[in-house]
């Protein structure tokens, strides 16, 4: 039982960690991705689209490329055209589940689901460990492991690397870094198509990985709750990846007890309180600070 | 890094200009200025506020180009473009607002742009502290590379700032009012890191208004007054009362007010004080201002006049100390409420506070008057009242412009400060807090709110005056009180107050 | 001048998303003149068509109304969706508890408490903004989820209604039920009330003291400050003012065309109103009319489906597309700003 629900808590997490990594690497070079969810619906549509009948690490590339792309023009409307973030981002949303539920009528005559023949699913990994270890780590998808790799791989991108230091700066401050000859549209942009990506590969993993078909409501709002994860991570990844698992076990939990008068929908709106908590937390952190340092001065 | 690190002090001439001029409209910022600073030299501009210092770093870092006249780089012209082509031969600029980048360690801040690297990209970071340390010493200071921006002092950030621009190669340092936030032990420390700098073959451009921190280490002035160079020469011989002329010039008119009739007090400021980071507070400050008259508080900028501004106005909350308006206790009073008890507040910075540019001149008239009766009821506008009260306004202060629903930006800053001016002195207020009224306001505009300032004071109206311009300040105050460093250094009767005496106590000396 | 300006900020957007709409109903086969000209004929044409699209559009003059109030003193809150959910959610309750009630004091104190749940629902965010000065931005947004998940928790168990087996409430009292205008279509009086708002709003927004204050707030913050206007608390009023215009409007949806809270009943309004607002750019008929756009765009791709097989999700996409380049900046604004800029610059104004 126990180890059921950490098996499919990892499973869960494995979407909220890609995701909530793209985002705060996007967060790290200054913007706020609200449109992480419809970037992992449509990596969920195009992985499918692409390994029925064919093949599984293609489909990867597909969904992380359309991604990728998407967050890339996402971005461009933000740095280029000075649109506000938040509503792109809100909008993106909503044109991308309706192109996607307009495609599915206008090509297979579905509504909102798409069950294909021959879907070349994401290979499992068994590893030879015993007893419960086994039963919570074995058989997991590769993309499980990628996504627990890239949790240390972005820490050291982003603290050790020119690159990370140079995104770090764009996103802090813009002015800033331009005037020492850093182009932070540039950076914003590229780091956009990276919260794309990861996005995308979110929601292949959804659709090749744990399901093997695709509905519209598919992500169930995981783009949101990896906003989640890395307002409440702070930025950090290791910070955000355990937010990721913790809200995977809030899932996992709450599948396993759905039906037994659990108030899974409360639990649901658990990592959103928690946003809320975190940045009154800064806040009244903030205000002290101030306060104290007037008070010093005083 | 410096080409001529060590070799030729004090050689030819590394960074200047011939002719250059820059124009606003009908102000003239940069008016034909030649100038020149020396390889291995300190080499100072010094002037008041709107003396054209700013618009002359910007042209020479590439910010903004000149209307005429060239930059001269080692001797020959140069056209700059972008202050990257300023940098590429070797002239970094540091500016007033810091721009290092909060989250990010020192060390990261000084290589951000050209760091060190091994594979893939990561830093080399013993490559990275050789070279911080190797800078540090070079200047002589302590610095803990490992802190981050926001962690680190003042002092320590501003070594950064000019650190990082010999890393990246400059070996001309423009420097903008360097000292501002720094307290005097810190100060001391930054002249001794700037003359470190020189002896190694630095060429450092000090922009100053702070006449000890000029003398103590330029080896070269260069005076602007309204544009114009006053006169460029060697420091040695040069003393504070010398330099506090040519920067503040002799006033051209005789002073033209009736003389004061003071009566009851309206304002009394007592023992205010306030927070902020390094040693530019305002602390223990007292002054009682009466009915008809006009006080001038006169110091150079950031010795305490914002904080006597924001104080006094309610914008800012009081540390220590108390205010009076007509016996009231208004310390903890908001702006709304104190200007209802007849303040009025003119800013200082009319395009951010003192106007809403991008509303109409009607709208920005009734501002703060929004509730009068005269402009309706029970909490509705009155388009007709506002209407006549702009149309009159704008009669009364003969406001230029095409009609009453006109944006305010569309105004030249003359008519702009008019439509302040207008707003402010409707409905008798008894108190006008006026600071830089003439700010970017051209010679026939300036005449204008000078005297509409004075007939306020002779209608029974009290002034406190907030000004840069030492010349304004003493046609129009009645008295005037000198701060430095935050506290009061002495007062001035109208007609006692010499101008240099003025000068002298703005600048630290204490009054007898 | 200035209304060439803004009708081609409006017009602009527009055009660009209906020539993307174009091309994506040109790649799936479809002729997208013919297209578009069925959604107008279908929105538009005869009376209960544009009873249809009315009734569709009121839910959207709340929500625009209500981003559009917050937006106008600098409040950029995406908040109106959970308040919609939770003023839908009160007036139900009440609708179905309080069934002894006679109508005319049951809908009024209905659609009362539906306004007052959706205030009380911003007062967070508005007290973190107005007192912490946390951006409301993302705890507007959180708390639409958190409203979402509440409600639906709560029509899932404690209101679920006896034997249903959807997430819904009872049935409200039919006394508390809003009259319908011109049966059978689903417009009621909540339109009225809702046309009668935009109107009161436009009296506001030109005569009353807040109009005139949340303007100069919004415009020039500091110049508000310095006037004595109190900017935290005008914040705090103005989303609070939002949150509950919002309430009333999920509180008509519930006593007009429902009947009843059902979880999920929302298909977006508060986001499609943040549309509203910004291509209205605060305007009271922009946003009556841009209400009236999406409400007919979404009742004509419902029924054009039924005649011919153009998905209706096309309207979804030209919804999502017009709010991302409401908000871009193609330089129109721009060049007119930068024109004022270089006026004001000339007249020589030096740092």
């Amino acid at each position: 039982m126990i180890t059921d629900i950490l098996f499919s808590a990892l499973v869960m997490t494995t979407p909220l960690i890609l995701a909530a990594l793209g985002g705060l690497i996007h967060r790290s070079s200054g913007i706020v991705n609200v449109g992480l969810d419809g970037m992992m619906l449509l990596g969920a549509l195009v992985a499918i689209i692409i390994a029925s009948g064919g093949n599984w690490a293609v489909a990867l590339v597909g969904a992380g490329l359309a991604g990728g792309v998407t967050g890339w023009l996402m971005t461009l409307g933000i740095t280029r055209l000075r649109a506000n973030e938040i509503i792109v981002g809100l909008g993106l949303n909503i044109a991308i589940a309706g192109a996607i539920r307009f495609y599915l009528k206008a090509a297979y005559g579905s509504s909102g689901n798409l069950r294909l023949p021959d879907v070349s699913r994401l290979p499992k990994i068994d590893l030879p460990l015993p007893g419960a270890l086994g039963a919570v780590f074995s058989g997991h998808s590769i993309l499980t492991w990628i996504a627990w790799a890239l949790v240390p791989l972005t820490a050291w991108v982003l603290s050790r690397t020119a690159l990370g230091l140079r995104l770090r700066a764009c996103g802090t401050s813009a002015a800033s870094a331009a005037a020492i000859g850093l182009n932070p549209m540039r950076m914003r942009e590229g780091a956009g198509f990276v919260a794309g990506l990861l996005s995308g590969l979110a929601g292949a993993y959804l659709s090749i990985g744990v399901v093997g078909l695709f509905n519209e409501g598919i992500t169930g709002g995981r783009g949101f709750i990896a906003l989640a994860a890395f307002y409440f991570g702070a930025n950090r990844p290791w910070a955000t990846a355990a937010c990721a698992l913790l809200f995977g076990i809030f899932d996992a939990v709450q599948i396993r007890l759905q039906g037994r008068g659990f108030p899974a929908e409360l639990i649901q709106t658990l990592p959103y309180i928690m946003v809320c908590v975190v940045l009154l937390l800064l806040g009244l952190a903030a205000r002290r600070r101030a306060q104290g340092k007037a008070a010093y001065h005083g | 890094m410096s080409e001529i690190n060590g070799a030729d002090a004090a050689g030819g001439p590394r960074l200047g200009g011939v002719g250059l001029s820059k124009s606003f409209g009908t102000l003239k910022a940069n008016d034909h200025i030649d100038f020149a600073a020396r390889r291995g030299t300190i080499h100072a501009i010094v002037g008041g506020n709107g003396a054209g210092k700013s618009t002359l770093m910007k042209i020479l870092q590439g910010l903004q180009a000149p209307d005429a006249g060239t930059v001269l780089v080692n001797g020959a012209p140069v056209v700059f473009r972008s202050p990257n082509d300023a940098i590429r031969v070797g002239i970094g600029m540091v500016h007033q607002e810091f721009t290092l980048i909060p989250g990010l360690t020192l060390l990261e801040n000084l290589i951000l742009g050209d760091e060190p690297r091994r594979a893939f990209g990561a830093i080399d970071r013993p490559v990275a502290e050789a070279r911080a340390a190797e800078l540090a010493e070079l200047a002589g200071v302590r610095i803990d590379w490992n802190l981050l921006e926001e962690e680190a002092p003042v002092h320590m950030r501003q070594a950064v700032e000019i650190l990082r621009l010999i890393y990246r190669g400059a070996d001309v340092l423009i420097l903008d009012e360097p000292t501002a936030v720094l307290a005097p032990p810190q100060i001391r420390e930054l002249l001794a890191l700037m003359v470190n700098l020189r002896d190694k073959g630095n060429t450092i451009l000090f922009i100053s208004h702070k006449l000890d921190e000029v003398l103590a280490v330029a080896d070269e002035v260069t005076v602007l007054r309204a544009g114009r160079v006053v006169v460029s020469r060697p420091a040695a011989g040069l003393d504070k009362a010398e330099l506090a002329r040519l920067m503040t010039g002799e006033p051209v008119t005789a002073p033209t007010a009736k003389p004061a009739t003071p009566g009851a007090a309206v304002l009394e400021l007592d023992g205010l004080g306030t927070g902020g980071e390094g040693a530019v507070a305002l602390d223990d400050f007292s002054l009682v201002l009466r009915e008809g008259e006009i006080v001038g508080i006169a110091g150079v900028a950031g010795n305490g006049q914002d904080e006597i501004v924001g104080l006094v106005s309610g914008l800012m909350p009081a540390v220590r100390g108390s205010l009076r308006l007509s016996g009231q206790d208004i310390t903890r009073l908001s702006t709304h409420d104190r200007r209802a008890l007849g303040l009025a507040y003119l800013s200082p910075d009319r395009k951010q506070e003192g106007l809403c540019l991008d509303a109409s001149i009607a709208d920005n008239l009734i501002a703060s008057h929004q509730h009068k009766p005269r402009f309706g009821k029970a909490g509705f506008l009155s388009p007709a009242a506002i209407a006549s009260y702009a149309d009159e306004r704008v009669a009364t202060f003969d406001i230029k412009c095409a009609s009453p629903h006109q944006p305010v930006g569309a105004l030249s800053g003359g008519n702009q400060q008019k439509v302040a001016m207008a707003r402010e002195l409707y409905d008798s207020p008894r108190i006008l807090l006026a600071c830089q009224p003439t700010r970017g306001v051209d010679i026939k505009g300036i005449a204008a709110i000078h005297q509409e300032i004075l007939a306020f004071r002779d209608a029974g109206g009290a002034v406190l005056l907030v000004s840069e311009e030492l010349e304004e300040l003493v046609q129009l105050s009645d008295r005037i009180v000198t701060i430095y460093g935050g506290r009061r250094t002495g007062e001035f009767p109208r007609g006692a107050a010499a101008m240099e005496r003025i000068g002298r106590t703005m600048l630290g000396e204490v009054a007898a | 001048m200035k209304y060439l300006q803004s009708a081609l900020t409006i017009l602009f957007p527009v055009a660009i998303v209906l020539v993307i709409g174009a091309a994506v109903l040109l790649a799936a086969g479809y002729n997208p003149l013919a297209v578009y000209a069925d959604l107008m004929t279908e929105a538009f044409g005869g009376q209960r068509r544009l009873a249809a699209s009315l009734s569709a559009a009121t839910p959207l003059i709340f929500t625009g109304l209500a981003a559009a109030v917050a937006f106008r003193v600098g409040v950029f809150t995406v908040g109106a969706e959970g308040s919609l959910y939770v003023g839908a959610l009160m007036a139900a309750w009440l609708g179905f508890t309080l069934t002894g009630l006679n109508g005319w004091l049951l809908a009024p104190l209905c659609l009362l408490a539906g306004a007052a749940a959706g205030l009380v629902w911003m007062l967070p965010p508005g007290l973190m903004k107005a007192r912490l000065g946390i951006d409301e931005i993302v705890t507007t947004l959180m708390l639409n989820f958190i409203a979402i998940g509440l409600t639906t928790w709560l029509v899932n168990g404690p209101l679920l209604a006896p034997g249903a087996a959807n997430s819904s409430t009872p049935q409200v009292a039919d006394a508390a039920r809003l009259t319908r205008l011109m049966p059978p279509s689903t417009l009621t009086t909540g339109f009225l009330i809702a046309v009668a708002l935009l109107v009161a709003y436009a009296i506001w927004q030109r005569r009353r003291i807040g109009g005139y204050e949340t303007l100069v707030g919004g415009l020039a913050p500091r110049f508000a400050r310095a006037s004595g206007i109190d900017m935290p608390g005008l914040m705090l009023r103005m989303l609070l003012v939002s949150g509950a215009i919002a309430g009333l409007g999920g509180a008509i949806q519930v006593l007009g065309p429902i009947g009843r809270f059902v979880a999920g009943f929302s298909t977006g309004y508060g986001f499609t109103g943040i549309a509203v607002a910004i291509l209205a750019r605060g305007n009271p008929l922009g946003i009556l009319i841009g209400a009236v756009l999406f409400g007919g765009l979404s009742t004509a791709g419902a029924t054009i489906q039924l005649f011919s097989d153009v998905p209706i999700e096309i309207v979804n996409i030209l919804q999502g597309l017009i709010m991302i380049f409401a908000v871009a900046d193609f330089g129109l604004r721009g060049w007119f700003a930068r024109r004022t800029a270089r006026q004001t610059a000339a007249e020589g104004s030096q740092p």
